[in-house]
């Protein structure tokens, strides 16, 4: 069998997001769905500019996310501003390789990957890239799964930002870092929600039909 | 039980196709991408029902006892699930605070409750008023929800601690453990779509 077999917007049905149904779609926009109720469409309306504009915010605050101190600890009196590479060096230093492992993953790779991932899944649907259809669409499935784990180090700052806090001896507040950190996390989480991954598998070659 | 036959374009490729009645405890993938179409979870609403009502006593007392309680030369210090949040906002970090508690108190407590409000009134065929603008909801709801996340932010801080400071485990954080399998057991048991299925199309 080719793939895709038969595509629904070729039929002029639309698959409701929320709840599933298929529906039969009207050119145009504004469908309800008769069974939740929720908007239905063909492909998610501006699914490309708005992904582009979250994916550009997202990727100007990873700058200060990186830079800024996500929290400031004071202990006997010395302050010191803790980045993320930082809080991952300690780790290392602490000979805690695994926890060291864990952080820059969640906090510096997958939050980069993410942007490189849509950045490209943007540009292959924009040129109608014929390029593995199966496998970018599973790189947004991975794209999508992963992003909330980066929210870890934001937990990791509010939980001690909560506990250290006994005055003169030692406490933690939170530093600038930790929002525009969060604020990447949370703008790469809507990006991948906006981007339509049905975009990617628009452009076949006409070959495949004739496959079997 | 198997499910009713029905038709499916898949949300990741649009591929159309008919899913032929899905046994029970098994899943349905798109033929052409493999996405994960929709599942067909053992039992009926029962066990779905339980698990969530569990899980709402689970979260009440994960949050009404200390989450963890720091100690450093006989100061002590302790903070609840809110109180992490409530920290930031302290802090003059508002917009992060409201974040945080989003994530972590909030999201997971309106799915919880909504859930329970749609699997009851299915169960016991309650003629409740909203029960399809709730179901819409908890499928808006679902990726703010970050309960088991949360519990990583936990176990990286108790480790970050555990050089400098004495940390007691509280009450709250055995419950919030318990509610975390608790959670992930209930959601593996309620399919929306079948959901969805058993409210059909309004008429």
């Amino acid at each position: 069998m080719s793939c895709p077999a038969q595509r629904a917007a070729d039929l002029g049905l639309m698959g409701c997001h929320i709840c599933g149904l298929v529906v039969r779609g009207r050119s145009g926009h504004g469908l309800l769905c008769p069974r939740c109720g929720a908007a239905v469409h063909f492909r998610k309306p501006n699914s490309l500019s708005r992904t582009w504009a979250l994916l550009i915010t997202a990727m100007l605050m990873y700058i200060p996310a990186m830079a800024l101190p996500v929290m400031e600890t004071s202990y006997f009196g010395n302050t010191q501003g803790d980045t993320i590479m930082s809080g991952v060096v300690y780790f290392l230093k602490h000979g805690d390789w695994p926890l060291a492992l864990v952080i820059f993953v969640a906090s510096v790779l997958v939050p980069l990957l993410k942007m490189i991932a849509l950045v490209y899944l943007l540009v292959s649907v924009q040129r109608h890239s014929l390029f593995r259809h199966r496998e970018r669409t599973r790189l947004y499935r991975i794209t999508e799964l992963i992003g909330r784990w980066s929210m870890v180090d934001v937990f990791v700052v509010a939980l001690l930002v909560a506990l250290v806090q006994l005055g003169a001896l030692a406490s933690i507040a939170p530093g600038l870092g930790a929002m525009a950190f969060a604020a990447v996390v949370i703008l790469t989480i809507v990006a991948a929600m906006s981007f339509d991954p049905r975009l990617i598998w628009d452009h076949q070659e006409r070959i495949h039909s004739h496959e079997q | 039980m198997t499910s009713h036959a029905v038709l499916v374009a898949c949300h990741e490729c649009d591929t159309l196709q008919r899913v032929e009645g899905l046994p029970s405890g098994s899943v349905a993938r798109c033929r052409c991408c493999e996405a994960r179409l929709f599942a067909n979870p053992k039992g009926g609403l029962d066990t779905p029902l339980a698990l969530t009502l569990s899980c709402l006593i689970l979260f009440l007392v994960a949050n009404a006892y200390p989450l963890l309680t720091l100690n450093i030369k006989g100061l002590t210090h302790e903070t609840t699930l809110s109180g992490a949040a409530l920290a930031l906002y302290r802090a003059d970090m508002a917009p992060l605070a409201a974040v945080v508690w989003i994530t972590s108190v909030l999201g997971p407590a309106l799915i919880i409750v909504s859930m329970l409000y749609v699997l009851s009134a299915l169960r016991f065929a309650l003629r409740l008023p909203f029960v399809r603008q709730v179901l819409v909801w908890i499928s808006r709801l679902q990726p703010w929800g970050m309960l088991d996340v949360f519990m990583l932010g936990v176990l990286v801080a108790l480790v970050k601690l555990a050089g400098m400071a004495d940390v007691v485990l509280g009450a709250g954080l055995y419950a919030y453990v318990a509610l975390i399998f608790f959670f992930a057991a209930a959601s593996s048991r309620i399919e929306p779509h079948l959901l969805w299925e058993r409210l059909g199309v309004r008429g």
